[in-house]
Protein backbone atom coordinates (compact mmCIF):
# COMPACT_ATOMS: atom_id res chain seq x y z
CA UNK A 1 0.00 0.00 0.00
CA UNK A 2 2.77 2.39 1.05
CA UNK A 3 4.93 1.14 -2.02
CA UNK A 4 1.94 2.17 -4.11
CA UNK A 5 1.13 5.58 -2.84
CA UNK A 6 4.08 5.96 -3.32
CA UNK A 7 5.16 5.90 -6.70
CA UNK A 8 1.70 7.33 -7.39
CA UNK A 9 2.77 10.45 -5.56
CA UNK A 10 5.92 10.09 -7.80
CA UNK A 11 4.00 10.12 -10.80
CA UNK A 12 2.02 12.96 -9.92
CA UNK A 13 4.84 14.90 -9.25
CA UNK A 14 6.98 14.31 -12.58
CA UNK A 15 3.66 15.70 -14.52
CA UNK A 16 4.15 19.70 -14.57
CA UNK A 17 1.03 21.39 -14.70
CA UNK A 18 -2.66 19.91 -15.11
CA UNK A 19 -5.37 21.97 -16.45
CA UNK A 20 -9.20 21.26 -16.59
CA UNK A 21 -10.51 21.30 -19.79
CA UNK A 22 -12.27 24.95 -19.21
CA UNK A 23 -9.13 26.20 -18.06
CA UNK A 24 -7.43 24.16 -20.98
CA UNK A 25 -10.31 26.24 -23.58
CA UNK A 26 -9.87 29.61 -22.10
CA UNK A 27 -6.47 29.26 -22.90
CA UNK A 28 -6.77 27.84 -26.03
CA UNK A 29 -8.57 30.71 -27.00
CA UNK A 30 -6.25 33.54 -25.94
CA UNK A 31 -4.04 31.18 -28.76
CA UNK A 32 -1.32 30.85 -25.47
CA UNK A 33 1.52 29.06 -26.29
CA UNK A 34 1.58 27.05 -23.16
CA UNK A 35 -1.94 25.70 -24.46
CA UNK A 36 -0.52 24.36 -27.14
CA UNK A 37 2.82 22.67 -25.38
CA UNK A 38 0.10 21.01 -23.47
CA UNK A 39 -2.65 20.24 -25.93
CA UNK A 40 0.30 18.87 -28.03
CA UNK A 41 2.39 17.36 -25.03
CA UNK A 42 -0.83 15.17 -23.74
CA UNK A 43 -2.97 14.31 -26.91
CA UNK A 44 -0.62 14.29 -29.88
CA UNK A 45 0.84 10.84 -29.18
CA UNK A 46 -3.22 9.74 -28.72
CA UNK A 47 -4.45 11.59 -31.72
CA UNK A 48 -0.93 10.30 -34.04
CA UNK A 49 -1.76 6.59 -32.90
CA UNK A 50 -5.82 7.57 -34.29
CA UNK A 51 -4.12 8.97 -37.27
CA UNK A 52 -1.27 6.12 -38.01
CA UNK A 53 -3.89 3.23 -37.19
CA UNK A 54 -6.22 4.64 -40.29
CA UNK A 55 -2.89 6.33 -42.65
CA UNK A 56 -0.80 3.55 -41.96
CA UNK A 57 2.32 5.29 -42.59
CA UNK A 58 4.51 7.06 -40.15
CA UNK A 59 5.13 10.38 -42.85
CA UNK A 60 2.03 10.53 -43.87
CA UNK A 61 0.75 10.71 -39.97
CA UNK A 62 2.57 13.10 -38.98
CA UNK A 63 1.67 15.40 -41.57
CA UNK A 64 -1.96 14.82 -40.60
CA UNK A 65 -1.30 15.10 -37.29
CA UNK A 66 0.52 18.84 -38.04
CA UNK A 67 -2.39 19.68 -40.18
CA UNK A 68 -5.17 18.66 -37.70
CA UNK A 69 -3.12 20.47 -34.82
CA UNK A 70 -2.84 23.42 -36.98
CA UNK A 71 -6.75 23.48 -37.81
CA UNK A 72 -7.58 23.03 -34.36
CA UNK A 73 -5.44 26.12 -33.27
CA UNK A 74 -6.36 28.27 -36.60
CA UNK A 75 -10.66 27.13 -36.07
CA UNK A 76 -10.58 27.04 -32.27
CA UNK A 77 -14.16 28.90 -32.80
CA UNK A 78 -15.81 26.22 -34.64
CA UNK A 79 -15.12 24.07 -31.25
CA UNK A 80 -18.29 24.01 -29.37
CA UNK A 81 -18.02 22.83 -25.06
CA UNK A 82 -21.43 22.68 -24.94
CA UNK A 83 -22.00 19.76 -27.68
CA UNK A 84 -19.00 17.71 -26.73
CA UNK A 85 -15.24 16.90 -25.12
CA UNK A 86 -12.38 18.50 -26.55
CA UNK A 87 -11.03 15.63 -26.74
CA UNK A 88 -13.77 14.32 -28.70
CA UNK A 89 -13.68 17.08 -30.69
CA UNK A 90 -9.96 16.76 -31.58
CA UNK A 91 -10.44 12.75 -32.30
CA UNK A 92 -13.02 13.51 -35.34
CA UNK A 93 -10.80 15.90 -37.02
CA UNK A 94 -7.83 13.92 -36.82
CA UNK A 95 -10.19 11.18 -38.06
CA UNK A 96 -11.76 12.87 -40.71
CA UNK A 97 -8.14 14.35 -41.59
CA UNK A 98 -6.65 11.23 -41.67
CA UNK A 99 -9.70 9.45 -43.66
CA UNK A 100 -9.23 12.28 -46.10
CA UNK A 101 -5.56 11.93 -46.71
CA UNK A 102 -5.62 8.29 -47.09
CA UNK A 103 -8.38 8.89 -49.91
CA UNK A 104 -6.40 11.77 -51.79
CA UNK A 105 -3.78 9.22 -51.68
CA UNK A 106 -5.82 6.54 -53.18
CA UNK A 107 -7.61 8.54 -55.73
CA UNK A 108 -4.03 9.78 -57.00
CA UNK A 109 -2.92 6.05 -57.39
CA UNK A 110 -6.47 4.01 -58.72
CA UNK A 111 -8.13 5.95 -61.84
CA UNK A 112 -11.42 7.28 -62.60
CA UNK A 113 -13.58 4.75 -61.35
CA UNK A 114 -12.28 4.83 -57.51
CA UNK A 115 -13.70 8.21 -57.10
CA UNK A 116 -17.31 6.87 -57.13
CA UNK A 117 -16.16 4.74 -53.96
CA UNK A 118 -18.28 6.96 -51.38
CA UNK A 119 -17.22 7.03 -47.48
CA UNK A 120 -18.93 3.65 -46.28
CA UNK A 121 -17.09 2.19 -48.79
CA UNK A 122 -13.40 3.39 -48.27
CA UNK A 123 -13.97 3.00 -44.27
CA UNK A 124 -15.21 -0.39 -44.76
CA UNK A 125 -11.66 -1.46 -47.29
CA UNK A 126 -9.78 0.44 -44.47
CA UNK A 127 -11.12 -1.54 -41.94
CA UNK A 128 -10.26 -4.91 -43.78
CA UNK A 129 -7.03 -3.90 -44.64
CA UNK A 130 -5.92 -2.86 -41.45
CA UNK A 131 -7.57 -5.39 -39.26
CA UNK A 132 -4.29 -7.88 -39.77
CA UNK A 133 -2.45 -4.59 -38.94
CA UNK A 134 -3.55 -4.06 -35.84
CA UNK A 135 -2.87 -7.17 -33.97
CA UNK A 136 0.71 -6.51 -34.16
CA UNK A 137 0.12 -2.92 -33.64
CA UNK A 138 -1.19 -3.03 -30.04
CA UNK A 139 0.48 -5.41 -28.07
CA UNK A 140 0.06 -4.46 -24.45
CA UNK A 141 -3.25 -2.59 -23.53
CA UNK A 142 -5.59 -3.87 -26.48
CA UNK A 143 -4.22 -7.34 -26.30
CA UNK A 144 -5.76 -7.75 -22.71
CA UNK A 145 -9.32 -7.10 -24.10
CA UNK A 146 -11.46 -10.03 -25.80
CA UNK A 147 -11.60 -10.17 -29.39
CA UNK A 148 -15.02 -9.05 -29.71
CA UNK A 149 -13.94 -6.45 -27.78
CA UNK A 150 -11.12 -5.14 -29.58
CA UNK A 151 -13.46 -5.14 -32.61
CA UNK A 152 -16.00 -3.07 -31.21
CA UNK A 153 -12.91 -0.64 -29.74
CA UNK A 154 -12.00 -0.56 -32.98
CA UNK A 155 -14.91 0.63 -34.52
CA UNK A 156 -16.22 3.19 -32.50
CA UNK A 157 -12.70 4.61 -31.48
CA UNK A 158 -10.05 4.09 -34.25
CA UNK A 159 -12.44 4.26 -37.59
CA UNK A 160 -15.05 6.45 -36.15
CA UNK A 161 -18.35 4.28 -36.84
CA UNK A 162 -21.87 5.64 -35.58
CA UNK A 163 -23.05 3.35 -32.51
CA UNK A 164 -25.78 2.78 -36.02
CA UNK A 165 -22.84 1.65 -38.46
CA UNK A 166 -21.49 -0.75 -35.86
CA UNK A 167 -25.11 -2.18 -35.16
CA UNK A 168 -25.57 -2.37 -38.59
CA UNK A 169 -22.42 -3.92 -39.40
CA UNK A 170 -21.60 -6.37 -36.77
CA UNK A 171 -25.27 -7.30 -36.73
CA UNK A 172 -26.52 -6.63 -33.26
CA UNK A 173 -29.40 -4.42 -32.13
CA UNK A 174 -28.39 -0.82 -30.47
CA UNK A 175 -28.31 -1.38 -27.06
CA UNK A 176 -25.99 -4.40 -27.09
CA UNK A 177 -23.48 -2.47 -29.06
CA UNK A 178 -23.78 0.34 -26.43
CA UNK A 179 -23.29 -2.25 -23.40
CA UNK A 180 -20.13 -4.08 -25.49
CA UNK A 181 -18.43 -0.44 -26.68
CA UNK A 182 -19.21 0.21 -22.19
CA UNK A 183 -17.46 -3.01 -21.28
CA UNK A 184 -14.43 -2.86 -23.44
CA UNK A 185 -13.98 0.54 -22.03
CA UNK A 186 -14.41 -0.18 -18.27
CA UNK A 187 -11.68 -3.38 -18.85
CA UNK A 188 -9.26 -0.84 -20.39
CA UNK A 189 -9.71 1.74 -17.47
CA UNK A 190 -9.03 -1.36 -15.03
CA UNK A 191 -5.89 -2.34 -17.41
CA UNK A 192 -4.59 1.22 -17.15
CA UNK A 193 -4.79 1.28 -13.49
CA UNK A 194 -2.76 -2.07 -13.64
CA UNK A 195 -0.39 -0.53 -15.37
CA UNK A 196 0.43 2.57 -13.86
CA UNK A 197 0.90 0.81 -10.55
CA UNK A 198 3.42 -1.44 -12.24
CA UNK B 1 -32.30 8.34 -14.06
CA UNK B 2 -29.73 7.76 -10.96
CA UNK B 3 -26.09 8.29 -11.12
CA UNK B 4 -25.35 4.77 -11.22
CA UNK B 5 -27.98 4.39 -13.96
CA UNK B 6 -26.72 6.83 -16.15
CA UNK B 7 -22.71 4.97 -15.74
CA UNK B 8 -24.06 1.96 -16.24
CA UNK B 9 -26.30 2.57 -19.50
CA UNK B 10 -23.10 3.33 -21.75
CA UNK B 11 -24.02 7.05 -22.43
CA UNK B 12 -21.45 8.50 -21.02
CA UNK B 13 -18.61 6.41 -23.40
CA UNK B 14 -20.78 6.97 -26.49
CA UNK B 15 -20.27 10.85 -25.92
CA UNK B 16 -16.23 10.64 -25.14
CA UNK B 17 -16.55 8.76 -28.17
CA UNK B 18 -18.39 11.49 -30.32
CA UNK B 19 -20.94 8.29 -30.93
CA UNK B 20 -24.14 10.22 -29.02
CA UNK B 21 -26.60 12.31 -31.26
CA UNK B 22 -26.66 16.20 -30.26
CA UNK B 23 -29.79 15.46 -28.20
CA UNK B 24 -27.99 12.71 -26.47
CA UNK B 25 -25.02 14.84 -25.82
CA UNK B 26 -27.08 17.88 -24.53
CA UNK B 27 -28.90 14.99 -22.23
CA UNK B 28 -25.35 14.50 -20.74
CA UNK B 29 -23.72 18.11 -20.65
CA UNK B 30 -27.55 18.48 -18.16
CA UNK B 31 -26.66 15.58 -15.80
CA UNK B 32 -23.02 16.71 -15.39
CA UNK B 33 -24.48 19.81 -14.57
CA UNK B 34 -26.91 17.87 -12.01
CA UNK B 35 -24.32 15.40 -10.86
CA UNK B 36 -20.87 16.76 -11.06
CA UNK B 37 -19.63 12.82 -10.07
CA UNK B 38 -20.21 11.83 -13.86
CA UNK B 39 -17.73 14.39 -15.25
CA UNK B 40 -14.83 12.30 -13.01
CA UNK B 41 -16.41 9.41 -14.64
CA UNK B 42 -15.92 11.04 -17.99
CA UNK B 43 -12.50 12.28 -17.29
CA UNK B 44 -11.61 8.16 -16.49
CA UNK B 45 -13.10 7.30 -19.84
CA UNK B 46 -11.53 9.81 -21.55
CA UNK B 47 -7.86 8.68 -20.03
CA UNK B 48 -8.58 5.13 -20.86
CA UNK B 49 -9.17 6.00 -24.40
CA UNK B 50 -6.17 8.87 -24.37
CA UNK B 51 -3.77 6.17 -22.77
CA UNK B 52 -4.96 3.44 -25.67
CA UNK B 53 -4.57 5.98 -28.58
CA UNK B 54 -0.95 6.49 -27.11
CA UNK B 55 0.69 2.99 -26.79
CA UNK B 56 -0.21 1.29 -29.76
CA UNK B 57 2.13 3.45 -32.38
CA UNK B 58 5.47 4.62 -32.77
CA UNK B 59 5.27 7.78 -31.72
CA UNK B 60 5.82 11.21 -33.83
CA UNK B 61 9.11 12.50 -34.40
CA UNK B 62 10.40 14.75 -31.76
CA UNK B 63 10.82 17.81 -33.94
CA UNK B 64 7.02 17.21 -34.91
CA UNK B 65 6.30 20.23 -32.34
CA UNK B 66 8.31 22.45 -32.96
CA UNK B 67 7.47 21.87 -36.76
CA UNK B 68 3.71 22.55 -35.67
CA UNK B 69 4.84 25.73 -33.63
CA UNK B 70 6.43 27.28 -36.55
CA UNK B 71 2.94 27.21 -38.57
CA UNK B 72 0.88 28.20 -35.55
CA UNK B 73 0.40 32.17 -34.47
CA UNK B 74 0.80 32.74 -30.77
CA UNK B 75 -0.49 35.62 -28.57
CA UNK B 76 2.04 35.60 -26.32
CA UNK B 77 5.73 34.10 -27.18
CA UNK B 78 7.61 32.81 -24.24
CA UNK B 79 10.87 34.18 -23.35
CA UNK B 80 12.03 30.38 -23.35
CA UNK B 81 10.37 29.31 -26.46
CA UNK B 82 12.30 27.97 -28.96
CA UNK B 83 13.63 30.34 -31.77
CA UNK B 84 12.12 30.50 -34.92
CA UNK B 85 14.80 31.43 -37.33
CA UNK B 86 12.86 33.59 -38.77
CA UNK B 87 12.56 35.86 -36.00
CA UNK B 88 16.87 35.80 -35.48
CA UNK B 89 17.36 38.63 -37.90
CA UNK B 90 14.89 41.10 -36.10
CA UNK B 91 16.90 43.58 -34.12
CA UNK B 92 16.23 43.03 -30.12
CA UNK B 93 14.89 46.28 -29.38
CA UNK B 94 12.39 46.20 -32.90
CA UNK B 95 10.96 43.50 -31.01
CA UNK B 96 10.53 45.08 -27.49
CA UNK B 97 9.13 47.98 -29.61
CA UNK B 98 6.57 45.94 -30.94
CA UNK B 99 6.06 44.13 -28.27
CA UNK B 100 5.15 47.34 -26.38
CA UNK B 101 3.47 48.67 -29.33
CA UNK B 102 1.27 45.99 -29.07
CA UNK B 103 0.79 45.81 -25.45
CA UNK B 104 -0.66 49.41 -25.90
CA UNK B 105 -2.43 48.72 -29.03
CA UNK B 106 -3.97 46.00 -26.36
CA UNK B 107 -4.69 48.60 -23.65
CA UNK B 108 -6.06 50.84 -26.20
CA UNK B 109 -8.45 48.61 -27.77
CA UNK B 110 -9.47 46.75 -24.25
CA UNK B 111 -10.84 50.58 -23.29
CA UNK B 112 -11.96 51.48 -26.20
CA UNK B 113 -14.29 48.07 -26.47
CA UNK B 114 -15.22 48.65 -22.99
CA UNK B 115 -16.39 52.02 -23.31
CA UNK B 116 -18.04 50.89 -26.54
CA UNK B 117 -20.26 48.09 -24.61
CA UNK B 118 -20.71 50.29 -21.99
CA UNK B 119 -22.57 52.81 -24.50
CA UNK B 120 -24.36 49.68 -26.41
CA UNK B 121 -25.56 48.75 -23.02
CA UNK B 122 -26.35 52.33 -22.39
CA UNK B 123 -28.54 51.91 -25.68
CA UNK B 124 -30.46 48.57 -25.07
CA UNK B 125 -31.57 49.36 -21.83
CA UNK B 126 -33.09 53.32 -23.34
CA UNK B 127 -34.50 51.44 -26.38
CA UNK B 128 -35.86 49.10 -23.72
CA UNK B 129 -37.80 51.62 -21.57
CA UNK B 130 -39.12 52.48 -25.07
CA UNK B 131 -40.20 49.71 -25.96
CA UNK B 132 -42.15 48.93 -22.94
CA UNK B 133 -43.30 52.34 -23.08
CA UNK B 134 -44.01 52.24 -26.70
CA UNK B 135 -46.31 48.73 -26.05
CA UNK B 136 -48.44 50.09 -22.70
CA UNK B 137 -49.34 52.92 -24.68
CA UNK B 138 -50.05 50.52 -27.38
CA UNK B 139 -52.38 49.01 -24.93
CA UNK B 140 -54.04 51.76 -23.50
CA UNK B 141 -55.10 52.97 -27.11
CA UNK B 142 -56.50 49.44 -27.74
CA UNK B 143 -58.37 49.60 -25.00
CA UNK B 144 -59.50 52.91 -25.95
CA UNK B 145 -60.07 52.20 -29.46
CA UNK B 146 -62.36 48.87 -28.16
CA UNK B 147 -64.41 51.07 -25.56
CA UNK B 148 -65.00 54.04 -29.23
CA UNK B 149 -66.42 51.05 -30.92
CA UNK B 150 -68.92 49.86 -28.76
CA UNK B 151 -70.05 53.21 -27.95
CA UNK B 152 -69.97 53.58 -31.90
CA UNK B 153 -71.87 50.82 -32.41
CA UNK B 154 -74.51 51.13 -29.45
CA UNK B 155 -75.03 55.04 -31.21
CA UNK B 156 -75.58 53.53 -34.64
CA UNK B 157 -78.17 51.26 -32.91
CA UNK B 158 -79.59 53.54 -30.98
CA UNK B 159 -79.63 55.93 -34.43
CA UNK B 160 -81.66 53.06 -36.32
CA UNK B 161 -84.10 52.89 -33.86
CA UNK B 162 -84.57 56.89 -34.05
CA UNK B 163 -84.67 56.68 -37.71
CA UNK B 164 -87.21 54.07 -37.28
CA UNK B 165 -90.61 55.70 -40.16
CA UNK B 166 -93.03 54.52 -37.55
CA UNK B 167 -91.13 56.20 -34.43
CA UNK B 168 -92.20 58.85 -32.86
CA UNK B 169 -90.12 61.69 -31.59
CA UNK B 170 -91.72 63.79 -28.18
CA UNK B 171 -90.19 66.27 -26.64
CA UNK B 172 -90.26 66.78 -22.76
CA UNK B 173 -89.93 70.45 -21.52
CA UNK B 174 -88.42 71.14 -18.51
CA UNK B 175 -90.22 72.17 -15.62
CA UNK B 176 -90.09 73.32 -11.85
CA UNK B 177 -86.88 72.14 -10.65
CA UNK B 178 -85.72 71.68 -14.51
CA UNK B 179 -87.18 74.37 -16.06
CA UNK B 180 -83.92 75.20 -18.05
CA UNK B 181 -83.77 71.45 -19.32
CA UNK B 182 -85.48 69.28 -21.82
CA UNK B 183 -85.19 65.32 -22.95
CA UNK B 184 -87.10 63.30 -25.84
CA UNK B 185 -89.42 60.06 -25.69
CA UNK B 186 -89.44 57.52 -28.89
CA UNK B 187 -92.33 55.86 -28.68
CA UNK B 188 -93.59 53.76 -31.78
CA UNK B 189 -97.27 53.85 -31.24
CA UNK B 190 -97.61 50.50 -33.84
CA UNK B 191 -95.41 48.13 -32.26
CA UNK B 192 -95.68 50.07 -28.75
CA UNK B 193 -91.94 50.12 -28.51
CA UNK B 194 -90.60 53.22 -25.83
CA UNK B 195 -87.52 54.76 -25.04
CA UNK B 196 -85.95 57.73 -23.34
CA UNK B 197 -83.41 59.85 -24.83
CA UNK B 198 -81.43 61.39 -21.11
CA UNK B 199 -78.94 63.06 -23.70
CA UNK B 200 -79.39 66.71 -21.60
CA UNK B 201 -80.81 65.42 -18.33
CA UNK B 202 -78.73 66.37 -15.37
CA UNK B 203 -78.17 63.36 -13.03
CA UNK B 204 -80.49 62.43 -10.44
CA UNK B 205 -80.30 64.11 -6.96
CA UNK B 206 -78.41 61.43 -4.41
CA UNK B 207 -80.75 58.63 -3.82
CA UNK B 208 -83.75 59.63 -5.71
CA UNK B 209 -83.98 58.34 -9.66
CA UNK B 210 -86.19 60.00 -12.63
CA UNK B 211 -89.10 57.87 -13.92
CA UNK B 212 -90.95 57.82 -16.94
CA UNK B 213 -94.95 57.79 -16.75
CA UNK B 214 -97.10 57.50 -19.35
CA UNK B 215 -100.32 59.37 -19.35
CA UNK B 216 -102.99 56.75 -20.93
CA UNK B 217 -106.97 57.70 -20.68
CA UNK B 218 -105.91 60.82 -18.31
CA UNK B 219 -103.93 58.30 -15.69
CA UNK B 220 -100.52 57.83 -15.09
CA UNK B 221 -99.46 54.47 -16.49
CA UNK B 222 -95.56 53.65 -14.77
CA UNK B 223 -93.01 53.43 -17.85
CA UNK B 224 -90.06 52.45 -15.95
CA UNK B 225 -87.45 53.89 -14.02
CA UNK B 226 -84.53 56.01 -15.85
CA UNK B 227 -81.15 54.28 -14.73
CA UNK B 228 -78.73 57.39 -15.44
CA UNK B 229 -75.97 55.75 -13.06
CA UNK B 230 -74.18 53.93 -16.04
CA UNK B 231 -74.11 56.61 -18.07
CA UNK B 232 -76.60 55.31 -20.48
CA UNK B 233 -78.30 58.29 -22.09
CA UNK B 234 -80.67 56.71 -24.70
CA UNK B 235 -82.42 53.48 -22.54
CA UNK B 236 -85.30 51.11 -23.87
CA UNK B 237 -88.87 51.56 -21.33
CA UNK B 238 -91.57 49.59 -20.31
CA UNK B 239 -94.13 49.32 -23.87
CA UNK B 240 -96.87 51.48 -23.91
CA UNK B 241 -100.07 51.45 -25.92
CA UNK B 242 -102.38 54.66 -26.54
CA UNK B 243 -100.63 57.47 -24.50
CA UNK B 244 -101.52 60.75 -25.53
CA UNK B 245 -98.19 62.56 -23.13
CA UNK B 246 -95.33 61.60 -21.10
CA UNK B 247 -93.74 62.83 -17.85
CA UNK B 248 -91.08 62.52 -15.48
CA UNK B 249 -90.51 62.61 -11.65
CA UNK B 250 -88.67 62.30 -9.52
CA UNK B 251 -89.25 59.19 -6.94
CA UNK B 252 -87.22 57.47 -4.20
CA UNK B 253 -84.40 55.16 -5.28
CA UNK B 254 -86.19 52.03 -7.36
CA UNK B 255 -89.81 53.89 -8.75
CA UNK B 256 -92.84 54.77 -7.13
CA UNK B 257 -96.09 52.89 -8.07
CA UNK B 258 -97.55 55.39 -8.67
CA UNK B 259 -95.99 59.25 -9.33
CA UNK B 260 -95.91 62.23 -6.89
CA UNK B 261 -97.18 65.11 -9.11
CA UNK B 262 -94.67 67.64 -7.11
CA UNK B 263 -91.74 66.88 -8.28
CA UNK B 264 -92.85 66.36 -12.12
CA UNK B 265 -90.14 67.66 -13.35
CA UNK B 266 -90.41 66.81 -17.60
CA UNK B 267 -94.01 66.62 -19.47
CA UNK B 268 -94.70 66.48 -23.10
CA UNK B 269 -97.70 65.72 -25.24
CA UNK B 270 -97.97 63.33 -27.94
Amino acid sequence: MGIISYFRENKRSIKKVTYTQDELIVLIREKNQKAFSYLYDNYSKALFGVIYHITNDQEEAEDVLQNVFVKIWNHFSSYDEQKGRLYTWMLNIARNMAIDSTRSKHEKVKNKIQEASDTVYHRNRMYTENSSHETIGFKTLIAGLKEDQQQIIDMAYFQGFTQEEIAGRLGMPLGTVKTKVRQAILMLRELTKKEILQ
Amino acid sequence: MNVEQIISSGLLEGYVLGMTTEEESALVRDLCVKHPELLEEIQQIESALIGLGSQQTPAPNDNLKDRIASQIQFSNAEPEARVVPLNRVEPVAGKSFGYRLAVAASVALLIASSVYIYTLHRQVSDLENRLADASASNTMLSVEMAAEKESMHKLAANFSIVSDPGMKAIPLNGMNSLATRSAMVHWNPETNDLYFNATALPPSPGDKQYQLWAIVDGKPVDAGVIALENGVVFQKMKPITGAKAFAVTIEAYGGSPSPSLDTMCLLGNV
